[in-house]
């Protein structure tokens, strides 16, 4: 598998003096579903911010295989943890908005909106308003919006915490069915252990203060993955082995946090 | 596996909508309550016998504005011109002077003490000031009633500016969004609400601030307007004339209110939170 | 008892007695100015204690620029009112307002306009040619209205007079409202000029000035305070004009901070010169003489203006003489070696 992009002791220190990423190094794969998973606090949303060029780095490099992705607008996607939609404009509008801005009309981007809006189940809603939707269905449209640009990496931040436990697994789902078509590399950022071994090849866990990876953990039951999955011996012992590692995660915070308290 | 909202809520009532929300009851319960004040202000003056110069009753403002219409409707329109144009020209000011605020810290830093000092100035006192040294009578009342409105509407729209989603910010970076694209279909909407809450500001303070500073002037010249019309009714002891001219401009506020509430409601009636009405 | 006590009882019921003889009546008088030579007498019977007494414990309220003191008289507020011509009263029987003048204080009505030397106005007629003139809110609807209707002055010159000569003195060409024994006095400290004046009166504006109004209830049941407040005004002017009016100058520059020494001296001559105060009528009947030709004169001039109807107003209800014409003062002033 090839690399797409590498982090070589990546570190962010924000300008109040806080650490919040210490000296960060990883390599993510082409077409590799990875999850960043980890107590509040440990940076895994601001490794994500760094990737995605919202952020600059304090220290070290971020290199991307192709050169960076920084001069094609439409590499990256980004789901924020909120649907992040804008309230003043219909659905049709919000998915359209990234080709928007890439100069394509509204004429020539209807057959790539309709598009999108089809692969998350929600074509006969072009014209509502987001007020007028349920969680849910707001975070397709956020999916789709980021869908609609074909992005070669899709960065999601906490996509479902907000949503109910059938409407979490039930977009889990769609992530999934989403990640096999169109072939995009997908970093998830989540807190849930169940979430993440459910959907990801590989697992990064993480601990705060300062924020570091403790474990890389590899997931090795093949996709497609079905629902069925998660009632087996297997799962659940995978399920086991992530969170002790997430709990050693959280004692060596608290060791950190001991040796400065 | 289409879903639509959560069920809505169980209304009071024979199912349907309230009956405080209905809109005939929303304009007959104002109208009855103003009409029920009248008829007592009316009663109290016939039972205690007041005179006419202390508190006409209001069937006598009411003969005396039919009376004197044709010579109060010129000042009403002079008036209306004032407040209107005053506003527009706060609207032009105001909106442009935001844009150029929230862009740039520097100019924010330079503009706002000025903008503030001319804010919590009483226009009352500069009015004086403003009718010596500015040529043209109407161009000082302009500026008077300019002054009041002007800074509402600067500083809502510059909170409006700033008020745009971060994560939305965020995501116009990621996609490499221009300035330009930014301002024009985010900044700018995010905007809407809060410049349309001073524009409602703004309507009533202009009208004020043309009133006042006619009464500080006193008739300018051939055209004059209503608060003209007070004064020299005032000076005459013509107080249910007084009353005539008052009610014109109370007439004036009112419309305007509600001219701003309905182009609120068309503006953001179709996604904003202040604007939503009915069940969820 | 003993002599002492009953002494003692004797002077206390003198002192009661004295007291209940003179009990104070409260009245409200207010000005349509800030305090100036122009209510000097006013002040006077204040200062000496004329009003005192006379049984009447007086408060002066001031008008000014943006001071409108017309509406507190029928509404009860103020018990006498100062006003500056009798267009203003004629307004008020023509709308039913229940107020009458009984006494004038000034013979001669002190309004003036006022030009700049060397501009071309010879006579009042030339002043209609000024392209700006500064007419107050009070001016521009009473005399102002006069000078249209008379004169052909035109509205479109007017522009709002702040009660500052400043613009006036920028501009040559423009004219402005004054008083004649005031304005001349602050145009010649502040730009070293004398002022061309035209006295309204002079050219046919011939309405009583500085006119005492009161309300109609007050004639009908209170005349004796009505009186008593008439009789010790006109006693405080005579003393005032001819008099030594220091004590009534100090109360008038305490009311008017603004007000100098030399302006107070120099209103007060020119009041003398332009025989403002003691002159026509005056002379025989008192200060504060009226008569009802006069006012019936003034009053169809106006009709000729065409700011009224004949017959609109009922004249019988403008004034009262009976509180004047009956030579108050007259003994005083020869007394005070005027002439």
């Amino acid at each position: 598998m090839d690399t797409l992009l590498e982090l070589a002791d990546v570190g962010k220190r924000y300008g109040n003096g806080t650490l919040a990423v210490q000296s960060l190094s990883l390599a993510i794969g082409e077409h590799e579903f990875v999850s960043f998973l980890g107590p509040s606090g440990c940076g895994k949303s601001t490794v994500l911010r760094l990737i995605a060029g919202l952020s600059p780095v304090s220290q070290g490099t971020i290199t991307w295989r192709g050169g960076a992705p920084h001069r094609d607008a439409h590499a990256l996607g980004f789901v924020f943890q909120e649907p992040t939609l804008m309230p003043w404009a219909t659905v049709f509008d919000n998915v359209w908005l990234p080709l928007r801005l890439a100069g394509r009309p509204r004429a020539a981007a209807r057959a790539g909106v309709a598009a999108a809006l089809a692969n998350v189940g929600l074509a006969e809603f072009a014209g509502a308003y987001p007020r007028e939707l349920s969680g849910g269905m707001k975070m397709r449209v956020s999916i789709a919006r980021t869908m609609v640009s074909r992005p070669r990496l899709l960065l999601l931040d906490e996509p479902f915490a907000a949503l109910d436990e059938m409407t979490r697994f039930r977009l889990n789902d769609d992530t999934l069915a989403l990640w096999q078509a169109q072939r995009f590399t997908a970093l998830f950022v989540t807190h849930s252990v169940y979430e993440a071994v459910y959907l990801s090849k590989r697992i990064v866990v993480m601990a705060a203060r300062p924020g570091r990876m403790l474990a890389d953990i590899h997931v090795d039951e093949p996709y497609p993955r079905q629902a069925g999955w998660r009632a087996t011996a297997r799962y659940n012992a995978l399920c086991v082995q992530v969170s002790q590692a997430l709990q050693a995660a959280s004692a060596a915070q608290a060791d950190a946090g001991a040796g400065h308290g | 596996m289409a879903e639509r909202g959560e069920p809505g809520r169980a209304a009071p009532g024979a199912g349907g909508t309230p009956l405080v929300r209905r809109r005939w009851v929303r304009i007959a319960v104002p109208l009855a309550a103003f009409l029920l004040a009248l008829a007592a202000w009316e009663a109290v003056v016939r039972i205690a016998q007041i005179p006419h110069y202390i508190l006409p009753a209001p069937s006598l403002i009411a003969a005396t504005l039919r009376d004197n219409f044709g010579s109060l409707l010129p000042s009403w329109l002079y008036t209306l011109k004032i407040t209107f144009l005053a506003l527009l020209l706060a609207v032009a000011g105001g909106v442009l002077l935001a844009l150029v605020i929230a862009l740039n810290e520097w100019v924010e830093l330079g503009l706002f003490p000025f903008a503030v000092v001319l804010q919590v100035t009483p226009v009352i006192a500069i009015a004086p000031l403003i009718i010596i040294f500015v040529p043209s009578t109407t161009a000082a009342l302009l500026l008077c009633a300019w002054i009041v409105a002007f800074f509402p509407i600067l500083s809502n729209t510059v909170i409006g500016l700033r008020s745009a989603d971060l994560n939305l910010r965020d995501l116009y970076r990621l996609y490499r969004a221009s300035p330009w694209q930014t301002l024009r279909l985010l900044l700018i909407p995010s905007a809407m609400p809060y410049f349309i809450a001073g524009l409602k500001v703004a309507g009533g303070l202009s009208l004020i601030g043309a009133v006042v500073a006619e009464f500080t002037a006193g008739a300018a010249g051939k055209e004059t307007g209503l608060a003209s019309r007070i004064l020299e009714a005032s000076f005459r002891t013509e107080i249910p004339k007084m009353f005539a001219a008052l009610v014109l401009v109370s007439l004036t506020g009112i419309a305007i209110h509600l001219a701003f509430n309905l182009l609120s409601r068309l503006v953001l009636g179709h996604w904003h939170e202040s604007e939503s009405r009915g069940e969820r | 008892m003993t002599s002492i006590a009953t002494k003692f009882i004797a002077v206390a019921a003198l002192l009661v007695g004295a007291a209940a003889a003179f009990p104070q009546e409260k009245v409200v008088f207010a000005t349509n100015w800030k305090a100036q030579a122009g209510h000097g007498g006013f002040y006077q019977a204040l200062a000496d204690g004329t009003y005192k007494k006379y049984g009447l414990d007086v408060e002066i309220q001031q008008g000014g620029p943006q001071v409108n003191n017309r509406p507190l008289l029928p509404t009860g507020k103020i018990d006498f009112l100062m006003a500056g011509n009798l267009l203003q009263s004629f307004d008020n029987v023509k709308n039913g307002v229940p107020t009458i003048v009984v006494a004038s204080i000034f013979q001669k009505d002190p309004q003036a306009i006022f030009a700049h030397p060397g501009q071309g106005y010879a006579s009042f007629k030339d002043l209609v040619r000024a392209p700006t003139a500064f007419i107050g809110k009070d001016g521009q609807f009473s005399f102002w209205q006069w000078m249209k209707a008379e004169y052909g002055f035109r509205d479109e010159a007017i522009k709002p007079y702040m009660f500052n000569v400043g613009p006036f003195l920028a501009d040559k060409q423009s004219i402005q409202q004054g008083y004649s024994i005031e304005e001349p006095l602050s145009i010649k400290a502040q730009a070293g000029f004398d002022p061309l004046v035209f006295l309204l009166a002079d050219n046919g504006f011939s309405t009583y000035s500085t006119t005492i109004e009161t309300r109609l209830d007050m004639v009908r049941d209170k005349p004796e305070t009505v009186r008593k407040f008439v009789e010790a005004s006109i006693l405080g002017w005579y003393n005032y004009l001819y008099g030594d009016n220091k004590a009534a100058n100090a109360l008038i520059r305490r009311a008017n901070p603004e007000m100098t020494e030399a302006n107070l001296a120099g209103s007060l001559g020119l009041m003398k010169k332009l025989g403002i105060v003691d002159s026509g009528e005056a002379l025989a009947q008192g200060i504060g003489a009226m008569s009802q030709a006069r006012i019936k004169d003034f009053y169809d001039k106006m009709v000729k203006a065409g700011l009224y109807k004949p017959g609109e107003v009922d004249l019988s209800k403008v004034a009262t003489t009976q509180f004047v014409d009956k030579g108050v003062g007259l003994d005083l002033k020869k007394k005070l070696g005027a002439r």
